[in-house]
């Protein structure tokens, strides 16, 4: 631009001032009641917009807008200050940036909780299709069991392999519940209350998964006939488990993943969890009082814990008392029996399950053990050796008292 | 002795008048009055304007007829610092300047402003005025109780 030019140079100067005036006109022309009604306005707008707002991100931009209004108002904080006595321009703003500050916490808060959830449900998908894929198996093997019922060697194969899924399936949810409790176990009530919130859009929460695990747990025991007194045993035993993790971390997950009807959703888990023991208990007291009778032990007739353990105490019992009066070989042998089937299959084979599934404490099985050391000494057949030695010595006794006497004379 | 308490009388006496003397002319000088900011208050169907945050009520039914109006949606309303009180509404020709009085408001002046009328005016408080804006030509007069500046 060549300002050597007279006439451009007044053009120019003409042309700031004229703008310099038609700026500071324009100031001028601001009414201050209308600046505080507008910062009132906006301020309101960014308020409400942070109430509404549902992204960190969101509220990252508003806090820019923030500071934008605070350097738009700062030069008429005296006129708001007038306004909007005895409130001012510097604590509405910094009340507005606080109140952002909490919102943008609590939605990092909930933005972890839903990276929570989607890590949830992702477990809870794999969980539920390599369930779905065991049940599938599971029934796919029943299948085959009956089907070769021709084949006693192929159908003892096909149970050994249909025992293997159960203990896989068994060890898989063992995992799953100990991971529940681990991480719900220590869940204060804040957290539950957090997560509930977010969890409402998971299609598949622990608690629905619980319930599908027992209601396949009541199935295979209800449809499973290839199974003996062991198979059982195992599912009590992880029923005791499934039945103790319940106990522990029941409260908060219902709190968490049923809040709104916390006291029906675990009296639902609750019914099934004895659903699942009455089809068990259902099988087993028939396989164990089988597995006896297949032994020559005829206990009392039994359907729970309780009366199980009073038939093996009567048993015992009965055993001592008939082998105090009569002493005989065949109590003898009886005793043995029941010795050996008690030492090598039920404690040995059962021991351990017999105690996770609350069928027999180790204090009862240590009762039973005592019982049968008192049972063993009765029992025992006095020898007739002893008896005739008696005698002998009794007979050279007097022969030599009778070879003294004679000598003497 | 006499003549002791008769001393100390007199000079309380005299105090005690001089006292009540200064009470009764008692004023308190250079009294800021000025409003920060005006207020924008809507009449209501008696034609009655009440300014809660400042305390004051009255009727604009004179100031109406006397600009030829039925109606005005606001009026705009400011203090200045000697206390008077600055009167204006959309359309006004004038802007009319009162004096506050007991349970009344004198008409100190009428400050002719614009024949066609202000449109959307707006009162600042300025240091030693009161500026009126017509917000739509951006034209701004200043004013005071004793009229244009």
């Amino acid at each position: 631009m060549n300002f050597k030019n007279p006439y451009l140079k007044t053009y120019t100067l003409f042309l700031a001032l004229f703008f310099i005036f038609a700026s500071s006109a324009l100031v001028a022309q601001q009414s201050d009641f209308q600046i505080q009604q507008d910062f009132r306005a906006e301020l309101a707008a960014l308020n409400e917009r942070v109430e509404l707002a549902v992204s960190t991100q969101e509220l990252e931009e508003l806090q820019q807008e923030l500071v934008s209004l605070r350097n738009t108002y700062s030069e008429h904080s005296a006129i708001i200050n007038a306004a909007i006595y005895p409130d001012t321009f510097e604590a509405s703003v910094n009340r507005a940036e606080e109140n952002r500050a909490a919102f943008a916490e609590r939605y990092e808060v909930i933005e972890q909780l839903n990276e929570r959830v989607d890590e949830l449900s992702a477990e809870m998908d794999v969980f539920r299709d390599r369930i779905n894929q065991m049940t599938l198996e599971s029934e796919d093997l029943q299948d085959q069991i009956e089907r070769s019922a021709a084949s006693e060697s192929r159908q003892a194969a096909l149970i050994r392999q249909y025992r293997q899924n159960i203990e896989l399936r068994d060890s898989f949810v063992s995992d799953f519940l100990a991971e529940l409790l681990m991480r719900y176990q220590t869940m204060d009530r804040s957290n539950q209350e957090e997560l509930s919130e977010t969890t409402a859009r998971m299609d598949d929460n622990p608690l629905q998964v619980i319930k599908t695990i027992i209601a396949e747990y009541i199935n295979v025991a209800d449809q499973s006939s290839a199974l003996e007194t062991p198979d059982y045993l195992g599912m009590r035993a992880q029923h005791g488990y499934f039945s103790d993790v319940w106990e522990r971390i029941g409260e908060r997950l219902v709190n968490t993943f049923d809040p709104e009807r916390p006291v029906q959703a675990k009296q639902e888990v609750e019914d099934l969890l004895a659903a699942w023991l009455a089809s068990v208990d259902n099988r087993l007291w028939n396989s164990l009082t089988t597995a006896f009778n297949q032994n020559n032990i005829q206990l009392g007739p039994f359907t729970s814990p309780q009366t199980f353990n009073t038939a093996l105490n009567n048993y015992v019992d009965g055993g001592i008392e008939i082998s105090l009066e009569s002493n005989s070989e065949e109590d003898y042998r009886i005793y043995r029996n029941f010795r050996d089937f008690w030492n090598n299959t039920v404690k040995a084979s059962w021991g351990e399950a017999l105690v996770d599934g609350n069928i027999l404490s180790q204090s009862e099985i240590t009762a039973i053990d005592i019982k049968l050391n008192n049972w063993g000494e009765a029992a025992q057949p006095s020898s007739r050796l002893m008896f005739i030695l008696f005698l002998v010595s009794i007979a050279i006794i007097i022969g030599l008292i009778v070879l003294l006497v004679m000598k003497r004379r | 002795m006499l003549t002791k308490y008769i001393t100390t009388f007199t000079v309380i006496t005299a105090l005690l008048f001089t006292a009540m003397g200064c009470g009764s002319s008692m004023v308190i000088q250079d009294v800021d009055f000025s409003q920060s900011i005006e207020s924008v208050l809507t009449p209501d169907s008696d034609q009655t304007v009440h300014d809660q945050r400042f305390g004051i009520k009255f009727s604009i039914a004179k100031i109406l007829e006397r600009e030829g109006m039925q109606s005005v949606d606001e009026v705009r309303l400011i203090r200045n610092r000697a206390g008077y009180y600055f009167i204006t509404a959309d359309g006004f020709n004038n802007v009319y300047v009162f004096e506050p009085a007991e349970r009344e408001l004198k008409k100190k002046r009428i400050i002719e402003i614009s024949s066609q009328g202000i449109s959307n005016p707006a009162f600042n408080q300025r240091d030693r005025f009161i500026e009126l804006v017509d917000r739509v030509s951006g034209q701004t007069y200043n004013i005071d109780h004793t009229g244009r500046r």
